[in-house]
């Protein structure tokens, strides 16, 4: 490795300072010499090998934030959980990642290292394993610092029935934990307020979460409410199922940290993004029975049963303590005051 | 073929105008009959049809009479009266209505509102041996439901939610007899046929509230608990009332916790009682000429009216304000009611927060449960909402602030006829909407806030009802510019699912078309739309523009500095974000007792959230923080409201000149700044500080008035936009632009607030078009 203390555009022209770079920064922590089918930089394509039970499942996401490293988490675990999760909520047991990294040129190669770092810790956390990958570096000005991209491979296990298409009037909604501490903790950090330290992302794997709902057959459906939140997850099913999702304003789990900034701020927590929750829908006679057992995890003890499924028009509506409703619209690009 | 007598000759004679429920038909009956003359009467969808047989001289008698001695309801307009074929007819009678396309199409319909419980009908129910004594759906045609029981035109029988109630004999013989003050009356009932009232209490049993019938006697029963302090749920004409002993502060004060509605002013409902009925409202109130006028009017509104220091009602209906909401029992039921508890009443929509008020049993149990603890239902169903109209007095004149049950469906002419028949859905909050086609709008009730699917029902439901009662189809549709607006989202899918053509008409715009479409002489304006916030055309959030011109071409020609505001919708329930947002512009450091706000102020410096705005609504919000503490409303205007009420109208501090100065687009601009020191003063009196801001406000106006009138001669000023139910702030205004000899127009019978905006829409496109 050289001396220098930032990435440069060497670091991407295929030459020594490459090679050096993903030796020393990406296959460090992500090679394996004890187990099979590692990290191997040697290697154009990576062999896989996969159980013959099941049906292999594919997903892939990209990683744009700012800032890089905030409480809870930072971009590498993050790039983990985000594909990880998409396959874990599909049902699908997740085995392998491809790594796509794209390096603004001036990033500080210790904050780069500290970052393959976390994503290799958090890879193997959720028992996965970054097989192949890819760097590119940018010129300064074009990158947000560090971009991520991971594809996953993973099974689902054959007879494995989830989707839009069971969801039914009556079923109920469930969220594993509290809603919005991953949107709160990354805005906090990105515009520097002093209280950032209060909200933590909650950026985790949901493997274990997925896989205990699963167990129940009345399981119809599972999301990882990220971009736009609960409302989001709840506006999708809502456009796809045809129905209408009534939330109790109540049940909705929601930190006082984050409920506080919230208010602070006038933002609503329902629509800000969370990284380790799971949304589940299931049947009205096992929702109870999923409610105990995530709540019987570390991961799932803020679980809550949220609301149910209705027939009507696809919308959400948000049942308030007095027996008050409001429609939660879709996010718009950027909602406007209207109280006249 | 007959030959006419000598002197005899025949005449179809054709009326319209508001005609139908308000026993039109009876009344050309029996003026024909007293005149001698022969022939037939006749209703078409809207019109009345009459072929009148006698003398000229008498059937000139009979035109007029028509259009002269109508009764009090109608408001017939003569529209052809041409001779016709004589027939030589034996006596005058009245025929089935008819139905046909040929009298439908042209549609002059005019729907009733529903009207207030006649003397004739309030003497009958008192008097003992009546068989309608007591009986609280008493009616005539005169009076009774309307807009609210009528599912399709004509107005008759079948047509209304009283189809199921067949007439027993003695009402059928009333129905049936022309001389009988019920001849037709469609909604009429007794004891023996009609509705009747059902008491369901709420009682605990096993842990578990459950309903407990008591049919006897179900208003002894009511007025007994009533006394005791209970909350109870009676349904009424357009929908449920909260209500409870006005007098009472325990059972106002649970009504508010159940209802979180710690401070929102709750009207009250009076007995009749005294000459003109308004001495127990003036045991409490102070009523003026204007404001008897306004509680006697048939539309039977709320009426903001002072206190009385001597008030003996509780504190708690209206705390913070020194007005209360009053008006007098309008059906049957009430007056039952009133005379039976003697005494004034609590008596709010039954509703959550912000939605239409409640019309259905099962639905007053389910979301009212929690509220009350009893439910006065009755049979006769409601077929759409209305709340009870509201109107304050200003400057002179009663000025509506909600449409509602009497007085909708606004009908009104427009000044410019429209090209096609058009649909306007009004804002967000407050929301009307108005159907408009040829010189004809109409305008519904008082719907609510867009935010819940039963707001957003009724809506929808009365964009549908409308439509098919005035047999009208819109072909095109306006809504606001706002992008947020439900309403705005709902035209855009119906327009592109109906294949309709889509009119978006900035919300300042139609504030001051309103105004105009009710001013149609006035044709140079500069009308100050002063409100919360609305979308303005150049994206930015406006609410303290003057507009000068005309509808279909008005010019932003003055406003006020922006500011910048954080907390999106947020900002416009808590007022201390509006002061915060004044005081740091100006790099003052100001923290309302609230706490948090350290946050807050960071995320203003860091522009998160924040939008800028220029609106004169949140620099009342401003002035509320700063003098009265008025940190977090609880209900909306809220501070503006406590500021105004705090005012003594005396200037004790000199009102401030601001200063005006245009901006890089020629837009005159009011700077705020220099009030921020005497605002937050703490050393003086805050009721000076009220005064002064108010006249300070009034000031700028003039200012920007006296500006303006150096490049363009305006022919009257306008006040419209929420913030001109101030009533203080209107009669400054009004004195100070008087005294320079300006003529000034202020709403009457549309809201000045966002409830006027559908009205306004449609002038403002009828005018474009017209333009075009």
């Amino acid at each position: 490795m050289t001396e220098d203390r930032y990435i440069s555009l060497a670091h991407g022209n295929g030459g020594r300072y490459m090679r050096e770079l993903i030796a020393e920064v990406f296959a460090r922590h992500l090679s394996d010499p004890d187990k099979d089918n590692t990290l191997d930089v040697s290697l154009d394509a990576a062999p896989i090998s996969l159980p013959a039970e099941g049906e292999p499942y594919m997903s892939t996401d990209g990683f744009i934030v700012k800032p890089l490293e905030f409480p809870g988490g930072d971009i590498g675990s993050l790039a983990i959980h985000g594909t990880v999760n998409d396959l874990a909520v599909s049902g699908a047991r997740p085995l392998y990642l491809t790594l796509n990294a794209f390096i603004e040129e001036g990033l500080e190669i210790d904050t780069l290292d500290r970052i393959v770092q976390s994503l290799a810790t958090a890879a193997t956390a959720c028992g996965v394993q970054v097989v192949a990958g890819d760097t590119k570096v940018l010129p300064r000005g074009e990158g947000g610092g560090l971009y991520l991209a991971t594809t996953g491979v993973g099974i689902r296990p054959r007879g494995c029935d989830l989707g839009m298409h069971r969801i039914q009037a009556g079923d109920r909604m469930l969220v594993s934990g509290p809603v919005g501490d991953h949107g709160i903790a990354v805005m906090l950090a990105r515009e520097d307020f002093e209280i950032s330290g209060d909200v933590h992302s909650d950026s985790a794997s949901v493997i274990g979460l997925a896989e205990t709902a699963q167990r129940l057959d009345g399981l119809r459906f599972m999301r990882d409410p990220t971009r736009a939140g609960l409302v989001g997850v709840a506006y999708e099913i809502a456009q796809h199922a045809a129905v209408t999702i009534r939330l109790k304003e109540t049940e909705i789990p929601v930190r006082d940290s984050v409920r506080m900034v919230c208010e602070m701020l006038g933002y609503d927590p329902y629509y800000l993004a969370c990284e380790g929750r799971v949304v589940a829908i299931v049947s009205s006679e096992q929702a109870d029975e999923l409610l105990q057992s995530w709540r019987s995890l570390p991961a799932g003890n803020g679980a809550a049963i949220i609301g149910r499924i209705e027939q009507g028009p696809s919308r959400i509506i948000l049942e308030t303590e007095i027996s008050g409703e409001r429609i939660l619209d879709d996010l718009e690009e950027d909602p406007l005051p209207r109280i006249c | 073929m007959h030959t006419p007598a000598e002197g005899s000759a025949a005449r179809q004679i054709v009326v319209t105008g508001r005609v139908q429920g308000v026993g039109f038909r009876p009344f050309v009956y029996v003026t024909a009959h007293d005149l001698g003359i022969q022939g037939t009467v006749l209703n078409g969808s809207g019109k009345v049809f009459i072929h009148a047989e006698g003398s000229p001289a008498l059937l000139d008698r009979l035109e007029h009479a028509l259009v002269n001695l109508a009764p009090p309801l109608a408001r017939p307009e003569l529209a052809h009266s041409e001779p016709a074929e004589f027939e030589g007819m034996k006596d005058f009678s009245i025929l089935a209505s008819d139905t046909s396309s040929n009298t439908t199409s042209e549609a002059e319909i005019h729907v009733p509102p529903d009207l207030y419980t006649c003397d004739d009908c309030v003497g009958e129910m008192t008097t003992p041996h009546e068989r309608r004594y007591a009986y609280p759906f008493i009616n005539c045609t005169q009076c009774g439901p309307r807009y609210t029981i009528i599912t399709a035109m004509p107005y008759d029988r079948p047509n209304t939610s009283m189809k199921d109630f067949p007439l027993c004999d003695e009402c059928r013989a009333e129905y049936e007899s022309p001389t009988d003050r019920r001849f037709h009356a469609q909604p009429l009932a007794c004891p023996k046929c009609g509705p009747g009232l059902e008491y369901v209490c709420r009682s605990p049993l096993a842990g578990q509230w459950a309903n407990e019938l008591r049919p006897q006697e179900p208003l002894l029963s009511v007025i007994e608990d009533l006394r005791q302090g209970l909350i109870i749920a009676i349904k009424g004409v357009g929908g449920y009332h909260l209500m409870c002993d006005a007098a009472n502060d325990e059972a106002v004060r649970t009504l508010r916790e159940r209802k979180q509605r710690p401070h929102k002013p709750l009207a009250v409902m009076f007995p009749i009682s005294g000459d003109d009925g308004l001495d127990s409202v003036r045991d409490s109130l102070e009523v003026g000429e204007v404001e008897a006028r306004a509680i006697a009017d048939p539309s039977r509104p709320i009426v903001l009216v002072r206190k009385k220091a001597s008030c003996k009602l509780s504190k708690l209906l209206a705390p913070g304000l020194n007005e209360l909401g009053a008006f007098l029992p309008y059906s049957p039921l009430h007056h039952l009611l009133l005379q039976a508890f003697n005494a004034p009443l609590l008596a709010t929509s039954g509703n959550i927060s912000g939605e239409p008020v409640i019309t259905d049993e099962e639905e007053a149990e389910n979301r009212l449960g929690r509220i009350a603890d009893a439910f006065l239902h009755h049979n006769r169903p409601i077929v759409r909402p209305a709340d009870d109209p509201v109107i304050r007095p200003m400057a002179g004149k009663a000025r509506m602030i909600r449409l509602g049950r009497g007085v909708a469906p606004l009908e009104r002419l427009l000044p410019d006829s429209l090209g096609e028949p058009t649909l306007a859905v009004g804002g967000h909050m407050k929301v009307t909407v108005a159907l408009a086609w040829e010189n004809r709008v109409v305008v519904s009730p008082h719907i609510g806030d867009l935010d819940s699917p039963r707001s957003i029902k009724i809506f929808q439901r009365v964009i549908d009802d409308l439509q098919n009662l005035y047999d009208i189809r819109a072909t095109q549709i306006i809504c606001d510019l706002h992008p947020g607006y439900a309403s705005s989202h709902w035209a855009q899918d119906y327009c592109k699912q109906k294949g309709l053509a889509l009119h978006a008409v900035q919300h300042h715009s139609a504030h001051a078309s309103a105004l105009a479409g009710e001013h149609p002489d006035v044709k140079r304006w500069l009308v100050f739309t002063w409100d919360g916030v609305g979308y303005g055309s150049d994206g930015s959030l406006w609410g303290g523009e003057a507009l000068a011109g005309s509808p279909g071409a008005w010019n932003r020609v003055a406003s006020f500095r922006p500011f910048n505001l954080a907390g999106g919708d947020k900002a416009g329930r808590e007022p201390w974000r509006s002061a915060a947002a004044l005081m740091w512009a100006e790099d003052q450091e100001w923290m309302p007792a609230v706490k948090g706000t350290e946050l807050a102020r960071l995320a203003w410096e860091k522009n998160i959230n924040v939008f800028e705005t220029s609106a004169v609504g949140r620099l009342f919000d401003a002035a509320a923080a700063l003098v009265i503490g008025r940190d977090i409303s609880s209900f909306e205007g809220q501070g503006p409201m406590e500021l105004e009420q705090l005012t003594r109208g005396e200037a004790v501090l000199k009102p401030m000149h601001l200063p005006l100065i245009s901006d890089g687009a020629g837009i005159l601009r009011t700077d705020w700044a220099p009030l921020l020191t005497i605002l937050g003063d703490s050393s003086i009196d805050p009721a000076h500080r009220a005064d002064f801001f108010h006249e300070s406000m009034a000031s700028a106006l003039l200012e920007q008035a006296l500006a303006v009138r150096k490049q363009y001669a305006f022919d009257a000023v306008g006040l419209s936009g929420g913030v001109f139910q101030n009533r203080r702030l209107c009669e400054l205004v009004v004195r100070k632009l008087k005294a320079r000899d300006i003529e000034i127009h202020l709403h009457e019978t549309v809201p000045a607030n966002d409830g006027g905006l559908s009205f306004g829409q449609i002038v403002e496109v009828a005018a474009l078009e017209k333009i075009k």
